[in-house]
């Protein structure tokens, strides 16, 4: 296997990924369709996480408020208007908020700009409450929410749109400007990349998905409650994954996405509070002594291998 | 008693000025932390939480008053610091060249976060995830129209005497001094001797400690959960924000402002207009204020 270039090992991981994924509603049975659903959650919203918060370095801890936004939009608009209108309209509103907060929001740097993107999430969901509970909705239930299979493609595709959008992302001029930028911001614009431009862009690119991800998925729960769609784990769990993964590209997130997913499959149910000692673990772990994630374990293995053997890498 | 009448009584000033002090310890920690390492602790709230466990373990376990075990408490919180400063930070902090700061401030934030959600979900294993509360010390004293109940008064002044004390403490002595000094110019405090190494693993001491000592306090007044430290570190960031770096009497105004800007908001809202009040507080102060911290911090460099 180490003739096989680099590239063809991971086209044959993504295929089978997809295949995997695309075949499973028509084998299995609702439970592992559900575990499917929500492993395409976590890469959606994964993947759309990257394209600001690793292309550009600005680490959001934020991104929670889109899913949460979609998903309310669906529900305030339920059996009021079609579904497919207000999915993507929880798109279009996730972009609108992005692009409307994000120019004070990205004057904010390092980890203020961590810290200020919690808060502000934060903020919109005790807000959120706060509306609900003063005009007398503590939880809203959906009858007639679509079919888990529907639901699933719908997710599909989102998950493919956002691992295209990272890798568009990632080969474009604009993911280089991005990546220039965080290397260093001032070096960057001095060279005539217009960071704010580019900034605010991959922010509003971010977060349209993350709002239609959010508005799927509360068709899937049929239970709504402000505090569990906009609930801060929601924001770590997605930096977990993108750390575990390491790299700026859409193979990174894939791994930890995958890893993740399958050790909560295990835990949650029995276990939720050590799982998520675990996951804080992780986080630590990786942080320190695994800073490009476990792409970077792979392919720092692959480099030494190739070095050794005489070739370039 | 009209809207009018509790705003002009002395009773919610009262209030404020308990809730106030008490920021300005938790903010003090986070500042000492900040300041000498520029490393945002997201888990300081958690430790205040693990201060209020600790008093609440020794009170209905053990039958110590929560007064007598403070400063056993705060013991325990300045040695986990010192742990932890040794194990973990030291090693990133000596890492960090100063192109890579920036990255490293984003990654000590996540290190912290993580430390962050093992506390509250150890200690949610440990203690069940349930709010707990105990009594204590709550006979009402009465001042003119001002009712206090004994445990928010006992809290007012330890608090307000840590902070003074604390303030004389980086104005007057040596090592406060050499504090001050690697709060604005690390490089040049250590050109000119300052052993920034002690400086550093005695921030985290005192940090942590007076933290776990804030979480004595907290475990007085009220109910307390695994998960009801994170409000006290966004408030500890607020007064930092708007009080600045290794300003210990700014910062205790800005503590008080925000005790009362919380006080008086609850008190012509709702109750749950607090985590509102907070948030909005924290985010306003951030978007409004972002030069104030940053220009600090680039002159700093």
């Amino acid at each position: 296997m180490k003739d096989l270039c680099p590239n063809h090992g991971w086209t044959l991981l993504w295929i089978t990924c997809l295949t995997c994924l695309g075949a499973l509603p028509f084998l299995a049975n609702d439970y592992l369709v559900g575990v499917g659903l929500t492993l395409l959650m976590w890469l959606a919203l994964t993947q759309s996480w990257c394209v600001l918060s690793k292309m550009a370095g600005y680490v959001s801890l934020g991104h929670v408020v889109f899913f949460g936004l979609g998903a309310y939009l669906v529900v305030v608009t339920w059996q009021q208007i079609p579904l497919v209108l207000a999915v993507l309209g929880a798109g279009v509103l996730s972009a609108l908020v992005a692009a409307l907060v994000g120019l004070p929001v990205l004057r904010v740097r390092g980890p203020y700009f961590v810290i200020l993107t919690f808060g502000l999430a934060e903020l919109v969901k005790y807000t959120l409450t706060w509306i609900e509970s003063a005009s007398g909705m503590a939880s809203r239930i959906l009858f007639g929410a679509p079919d888990l299979r529907v639901i699933y493609f719908s997710m599909f595709a989102l998950a493919l749109a956002a691992v295209a959008l990272l890798t568009w992302v990632g080969n474009s001029r604009f993911g280089h400007g991005l990546r220039s930028l965080r290397e260093n911001e001032e070096a960057a614009e001095t060279l005539g990349v217009p960071v704010v431009r580019y900034k605010l862009m991959a922010f509003v690119l971010g977060a349209a998905i993350p709002g239609m991800v959010g508005a799927i998925m509360a068709l899937r729960s049929t239970y709504f409650v402000v505090g569990q769609v906009f609930d801060p784990m929601i924001s770590v769990t997605v930096i977990a994954m993108a750390i575990l993964g390491g790299g700026d590209n859409a193979r990174g997130p894939l791994l930890g996405v995958i890893f993740l997913t399958l050790l909560s499959e295990l835990l949650w149910a029995n276990a939720p509070l050590l799982y998520m000692v675990i996951l804080g673990a992780i986080l630590i772990v990786f942080v320190l002594l695994v800073p490009n994630g476990l792409i970077g374990l792979l392919e720092g293995r692959r480099a030494a291998a190739s070095a050794s053997a005489g070739k370039p890498p | 008693m009209t809207v009018l009448e509790t705003l002009l009584s002395g009773q919610l000033l009262f209030a404020a000025l308990v809730t106030g002090s008490l920021y300005a310890l938790i903010a003090l920690g986070l500042n000492l932390v900040y300041g000498t390492m520029r490393m945002l602790n997201v888990a300081h709230g958690d430790l205040v939480m693990l201060g209020a466990y600790g008093a609440f373990a020794a009170f209905t376990l053990l039958g110590i008053s929560p007064l007598l075990a403070a400063p056993a408490i705060a013991a325990v919180g300045g040695l986990l610091g010192y742990g932890l400063y040794r194990g973990i930070f030291r090693k990133i902090l000596a890492g960090g060249s100063s192109t890579t700061a920036v990255r490293l401030e984003s990654n000590s934030l996540l290190l912290f976060f993580g430390l962050s959600i093992i506390l509250q979900n150890a200690t949610a294993l440990a203690f069940t995830p349930n709010n707990r509360a105990y009594n204590y010390l709550d006979t009402v004293y009465r001042v003119g129209d001002v009712a206090m109940t004994g445990n928010r008064l006992a809290t007012l002044l330890i608090a307000g005497t840590l902070c003074i004390g604390m303030a004389l403490f980086l104005a007057r002595s040596v090592l406060g001094l050499a504090m001050r000094a690697v709060i604005e110019r690390r490089e040049a405090a250590h050109i000119v001797g300052v052993n920034v190494d002690r400086v550093q693993w005695l921030s985290f001491v005192l940090g942590f400690g007076s933290a776990a000592l804030a979480g004595v306090l907290v475990s007085m007044l009220g109910q307390f959960s695994p998960f009801s430290g994170f409000p006290f570190t966004i408030a500890g960031f607020i007064v930092i924000i708007l009080g600045g770096l290794g300003n210990v009497m700014a910062g205790l105004l800005a503590a008080v402002l925000l005790g009362l800007i919380e006080t008086y908001g609850v008190a012509l809202t709702s109750a749950n207009m607090r985590s509102v009040l907070l948030y909005g507080a924290f985010v306003a102060a951030l978007l409004l204020f972002p030069n104030g911290l940053f220009a600090r911090r680039a002159a700093a460099r």
